[in-house]
């Protein structure tokens, strides 16, 4: 049974809390208690008040069946009593006709509810708001959308704010620019603004608005009265509240959601059809224009963007699998309980522990980019220790490669591209990014270096990170990506359309870094400054906006040629920061588990959740615990018996990608499958004008020509987001390895494994495995050593081209032919 | 030989067949065991699904996209007797068809005009590069911003590309989609898979150098060896064991298996070989990207392709548009186009091949301040190329100032129908979506009037 009075509640989620006064988003809970067995029919709302002509509310029919609530909505039959006074959709919307007070029913079978409505000022309605009625279906008919009239340039002359965040400007271009022509005073229904809407005159956008309809009555209605901009008398909207926050649907089932508005008078009024509805798992849960959430077949989870005017709010919908009783695995650690719990929830069943040698190559692979030799593979299966795994981990987090392996990965993200930095900048880079990974460097003080980073861009230090990143705004925008997970860089041009971030927030960011100058020194060479620097204006208003962090208070900063990047720095690392922590733990557990639990990994804001909360916040927790200790963090990790599931999903589990049920297969690396390729077969890759025996890891030169680099899709270091790295397959990337002679020449290298396993006295099998675990890290199966071992007996002329079916000739072509096929099996391309 | 239903009206999904089907398809035929057949599954079953249908009028699709939006008032449209500042400078010409006129730049194509057809009343509402492509290529309207280029994911309905590809399979030995000089950004084959991906060039055909990597045949290795190399991996990885092949390495394996057909094919490899076309010839195509992608194009469906996708980018001319435009985009454009329709129809491959060239948008009527046109999604041209379409004709028109369509307005449902009917597939039939939904090829859309004789 639902609680006849819906409960208010206020959202307090982490970042809500953040939110700025003003800006901050209610939900409606709705409150279900146990099952009765004949239950009625709940409405919601209670009763109906529409207080405009064009108004309209929304009914939600509730019911609930063995305590499942269900919606009725789009099965019961409305009915008004006083047709006069207000019509129903078959879909539950009430709309206006004239004053006065009448009831609407909904029957089912032979049950039925009805719901006092009240209208009023249809007669004598309050003048349109400009804000918070005209805005909205500029909005919802994507007037204003960025692809038309609310993107930076406008279209064909006319231009909105995107998605309606600057009413003076956009009041301005509807009422007066252009000569005044979209508004005609003396004939409304002449206006421009409606004719275009409606397609009357060419419109390149076509017709977005029906003549007759609510939209095009109101807007009619707010040109009569005068165009009017808002004024003290109308109540500016404060709060959203979204019915119900969230939801649990069966497969196949649908919901509508009600979204209503509420004023700083206490006034509350029906939006939902002036609402934009995104669904980020449109395969999970779709949302439609009108607000209803339809269940696909697939069990998941979905978080659905609710947007009216400059307010978001988000509801999660839970699909869950149905039949499924979940057994929970034994717990290593607190991430494996919230994990569990989750899929608990959600009913994925999780998979078994990995075995022992894809537990080696997986954490080396991940966290040293290097495969594991055949000795290492054979040393670690013999292992009877019960601690190995732990041991292992120890081990990797000491080797030399370790420090070789993140340093190319955040050389990507810093932008360490030579042909914009330089080779010297380039190079000092990489060795600064080195040292910091070969100590262990706690992360917040690597942040707080390279926040603050001078001195020359050619001697070891991140100085060159600003050469890269020239400019205050590009080093504002891509520092926040990269370190606070938050793209304001949106916020440069308009509002964040689904976030708190405005152009005020993305000048005040900005501000840090005006005071950076690339210098050239004495002697040669450039160093980065940083000396005082200036408050930037508001890219709009052009009043200068104080310069400040992100959501804190304006900076004082001590004297006007300190370093304004301090501040930032301390406000970066303070323990309270909200983002450093929660950014780096993703971006982390995005590379060792496949996925980040937000993703984009560095696209962290309210409306596009988690898909796992409790975790993240966890995760963010250990971290500050651990003073920003990446190798002790990744200890953590790797520990969890979530980190050692096997990549085959149990019975139940194979759609599973969002809640780590079991490991997600990973893409290597361009680099580390190169040098995967050179450690299996023995032969160094020769880089021009590089030392002999060089990993591609290790090559800070990312503009060095390589075919094979380029078709695995190495970065061009061009932006500092991760995803610039392909990881998608291609034909290209499969003729290469098949039959390309830069390969076919590692195979048959005269010091290569191939030709030394050959010329060895080692017997069949045992070269076969030698070969199996240097590429796989595991012993032959059967049915390898059933398939492989006829290669050394069969042969001939067909086989070898070598006349007399010459016997070494024989064995050097089936060691090659074995090596071959390890390498190109899918369980070596990858990492799973 | 076992036939793969590929587009079979019980049709299968990709991931509903098995690894070792695939291998031993692979092994069997190329691309899919379709080899040699002309029509495949779909083909012939709707040739019994009666009246109403599409007849396959077209094998393969040469299609030309001018990416950016080139501007159909400078181009194909022209409107001379409109104010300077619409018009635009370029001068009208007569063509080979009384009463049709072009610019001065489409003086090649101008002369051919009785060989193919121009629509001028193209028109959609998508204003933006990446999502008006993305409209195009999937006929459904972008699930993301205009100015991303998302990677594209099984979530994205498939393109035309990957549509022809699956419904048609290869007709020879090269795979049966191709993109060149570079992919298309919207020409990925979304929710049907890598399977049905474009197999992309990318190497620049009017480079002397042009080669298409790792097709050459290894030095020392015997056919046998190649033979036995690959027996042995596709043995080895019918067997996986407890690895699930899903996701990437599920995608990696389909690339291996066209890797392989490619190879083992000597036609396959001649066919990419463009140094072989006579000097006379490459010259003119124009020694330009787009022109001697154009012929690369023609060797390609020679070889069996079914649909070549020719990214022409270049064409967002906001600024400063009319000396770019007739030198760097509309001759070498014009040429190519051209030399193509000639160069088929000397051949005899006119009529089963398909010519089209479009863009994404066309351009605002009017000239603005930087001397450049803006994005106009309302009005733009396509032209239609030999498939046995009544050639020489304008279709639809638009208002005096090239704005918006007077008549017979063509959407993207109406052009995709179109261009899907005349391959012989009816593009109301019914693929099934990732959540198992049932949805049409083509999102609606009806012939365009008067294309088809």
């Amino acid at each position: 049974m639902v609680s006849p009075m819906p409960t208010l509640i206020a959202q307090t989620s982490r970042w809500r809390r953040r939110r700025r006064a003003g800006l901050w988003v209610l939900s409606l809970l709705l409150a279900v208690g146990s099952a009765a067995p004949a239950a009625d029919l709940t409405p919601h709302p209670a009763a109906l008040f529409i207080d405009r002509p064009e108004g309209a509310e929304q009914i939600v029919i509730l019911d609930a069946i063995d305590g499942h609530r269900v919606d009725r909505t789009r099965e019961v039959s409305f009915e008004v009593a006083d047709v006069h006074v207000a019509r129903v959709s078959a879909t539950g919307l009430v709309e206006p006709l004239a004053d006065g007070a009448t009831e609407v029913s909904a029957r089912l079978g032979d049950r039925h509810v009805t719901i006092p409505l009240s209208v009023s000022g249809v007669a004598n309605p309050a003048p349109v708001s400009f804000e918070q009625e005209v805005q909205a279906i500029l909005t919802k008919h994507a007037c204003n959308a960025g692809g038309c009239h609310g993107k930076a340039e406008g279209q064909n002359g006319f231009k909105l704010s995107l998605l309606g965040f600057d009413h003076a400007a956009d009041h301005a271009a509807i009422v007066s620019q252009s000569r005044g022509r979209r508004i005609n005073p003396s004939a409304p229904e002449a206006s421009l603004l409606l004719l275009k809407a409606t397609a009357a005159v060419p419109h390149g956008g076509g017709r977005k608005i029906d003549e007759g309809s609510p939209a095009h009555r109101r807007l009619l209605r707010w040109i009569a009265e005068g165009a009017r901009a808002d004024g003290p008398d109308d109540r500016p909207l404060v709060a959203l509240l979204v019915e119900p926050a969230e939801v649990r649907l069966r497969p196949g089932e649908s919901h509508q959601l009600r979204v209503s508005a509420l004023d700083a008078a206490g006034g509350r009024h029906g939006v939902t059809r002036e609402t934009d509805f995104i669904s980020n798992a449109p395969g999970i849960v779709g949302a439609s224009a009108a607000g209803v959430l339809q269940a696909g077949v697939i069990p998941g989870d979905a978080a659905i963007l609710v947007r009216h005017l400059g307010h978001v709010a988000t509801v999660r919908v839970v699909v869950p699998r149905e039949g499924i009783a979940f057994v929970r695995p034994p717990e290593i650690s607190a991430i494996d309980r919230l994990v569990h719990d989750r899929l608990a929830a959600l009913g994925i069943p999780v998979a078994e522990r990995c075995d022992d040698a894809t537990f080696l190559r997986r954490s080396s692979l991940d966290t040293i980019g290097t495969l594991p030799t055949a000795a290492e593979a054979r040393e670690f299966l013999a292992d009877p220790s019960p601690d190995k795994r732990e041991k292992l981990v120890e081990r990797l987090l000491e080797r030399p490669e370790y420090a070789d392996f993140w340093t190319m990965k955040w050389a990507d993200i810093l932008r360490a591209d030579k042909s914009k930095i330089g080779p010297q900048g380039a190079v000092a880079l990489t060795r600064w990014l080195h040292r910091q990974f070969a100590l262990n460097r706690p992360y917040d003080e690597f942040v707080r270096a390279i926040l603050t980073a001078d001195g020359p861009v050619g001697h070891e230090s991140p100085a060159a990170v600003f050469k890269a990143l020239d400019g205050a705004e590009v080093a504002a925008r891509s520092l926040s990506q990269l370190f606070f997970g938050v793209r304001i860089e949106c916020a440069q041009c308009h509002h964040h359309p689904s976030e708190r971030w405005s152009q005020d927030d993305y000048a005040a960011l900005a501000g840090f870094f005006t005071g950076v100058k690339l210098k050239v020194l004495p002697g040669g060479g450039e160093g980065v400054v940083s000396r005082g620097g200036v408050d930037l204006p508001h890219p709009r208003t052009g009043a200068v906006v104080p310069t400040a962090a992100l959501g804190a208070v304006p900076a004082s900063f001590d004297g006007p040629s300190a370093d304004r990047r301090r501040l930032l720095a301390d406000w970066a690392t303070a323990p309270d920061n909200p983002f450093l922590a929660r950014a780096i733990a993703n971006r982390l557990w995005a590379h060792f588990f496949g996925r980040g639990l937000v993703e984009p990994i560095d696209d962290l804001r309210a409306t596009n959740p988690a898909t796992n909360e409790p975790l993240l916040d966890h995760l963010e927790a250990r971290l500050k615990a651990l003073r920003f200790d990446l190798r002790a963090f990744t200890r953590e990790l790797l520990a969890s018996r979530t980190y050692q599931l096997a990549a085959t999903p149990a019975p139940g589990a194979e759609e599973d990608r969002r809640h780590y049920s079991h490991a997600l297969p990973k893409a290597l690396p361009a680099e580390v499958l190169l040098d995967a390729i050179c450690q299996a077969t023995g032969v160094r890759e020769s880089f021009n004008g590089w030392p002999e025996g060089t990993r591609a890891v290790e090559v800070w030169d990312n503009r060095l020509p390589s075919y094979f680099l380029k078709v695995f899709g190495r970065p061009v270091r061009a932006t500092v987001c991760e995803c610039e790295r392909g990881t998608e397959p291609s034909i290209a990337q499969a003729l290469h390895l098949i039959n390309s002679p830069e390969i076919e020449a590692k195979l048959g290298a005269r010091h290569g494994t191939a030709r030394r396993l050959a010329e060895s006295a080692l017997a069949p099998e045992a070269i076969v495995e030698e070969l199996c675990l240097a590429t796989l890290s595991r012993p032959p199966t059967a049915g390898e050593l059933t398939a492989l071992l006829p290669l050394f007996v069969a042969g001939g002329e067909s086989i070898t081209g070598g006349g007399d079916g010459d016997e070494v000739l024989v064995r050097r072509a089936a060691v090659e032919d074995v090596l071959w096929t390890f390498l190109n099996r899918t369980e070596f391309l990858g990492n799973h | 030989m076992e036939t793969f239903a590929i587009g079979g009206p019980a049709r299968r999904r990709c991931d509903g067949v098995s690894r070792r089907h695939l291998l031993r398809l692979g092994s069997a035929g190329l691309w899919g065991g379709l080899s040699g057949l002309a029509l495949p599954g779909l083909l012939r079953a709707q040739e019994a699904r009666g009246p109403g249908s599409p007849q396959p009028r077209a094998k393969n699709v040469i299609f030309i996209f001018l990416e950016g939006g080139p501007p159909q008032q400078d181009m194909w449209d022209p409107k001379p007797g409109a104010p300077a500042e619409i018009r635009g400078p370029f001068k009208p010409i007569q063509t080979s068809v009384p009463g049709t006129i072009f610019t001065e730049h489409c003086a090649r194509s101008a002369r051919i005009a009785h060989k193919f057809t121009v629509v001028r009343s193209h028109t959609h509402a998508d204003n933006g590069h990446a999502t008006g492509y993305h409209y195009v290529m999937t006929g459904r309207r972008a699930p993301f911003a205009d100015g991303e280029y998302p990677v594209p994911t099984n979530e994205h309905f498939p393109s035309l590309g990957s549509i022809v590809a699956r419904e048609c399979g290869s007709a020879g030995t090269v795979p049966p989609y191709i993109n060149l000089p570079h992919p298309m950004s919207a020409g990925g084959p979304g929710f049907y898979g890598p399977e049905h991906a474009p197999f992309v060039i990318e190497a620049d055909p009017s480079q002397p150098d042009f080669e298409v990597k790792d097709l050459g045949r290894l030095a020392g290795l015997s056919e046998a060896r190649l033979t036995r190399r690959r027996d042995l991996l596709e043995r080895l990885e019918a067997d996986r064991g407890a690895l699930p092949l899903s996701g990437r390495s599920a995608a990696m394996a389909t690339y291996y298996r066209k890797a392989n057909d490619l190879i083992t094919s000597p036609q396959a490899r001649a066919a990419f070989r463009i140094q072989d076309e006579p000097e006379k010839l490459r010259e003119e195509y124009g020694l330009t990207q787009i022109g001697q992608g154009a012929l690369l194009g023609r060797r390609l469906v020679e070889a069996g392709c079914r649909f070549v996708g020719i990214d022409a980018p270049g064409w967002d001319v906001h600024f400063n548009c009319f000396p770019s435009l007739s030198t760097d985009l509309i001759p070498p454009a014009d040429r190519a186009f051209a030399a193509l329709i000639d160069d088929l129809d000397a051949r005899g491959l006119l009529d089963e091949t398909l010519v089209v060239m479009m863009g994404e948008m066309g351009r605002t009527p009017k000239v603005n301040a930087q001397a450049g046109r803006d994005h106009w999604s309302m009005a733009q041209c396509i032209l239609f190329a030999g498939a046995g379409i009544r050639a020489g004709q304008v279709i639809g028109a638009t208002d005096a100032q090239a704005a918006a369509p007077t008549r017979d307005p063509v959407s993207i449902a109406d052009f995709r129908h179109t261009l899907l009917w005349l391959l012989g597939i009816d593009s109301r039939t019914e693929v099934n979506d990732p959540l198992g939904r049932p949805v049409s090829l083509s999102d609606g859309g009806v012939l365009i009037p008067g294309l088809i004789a």
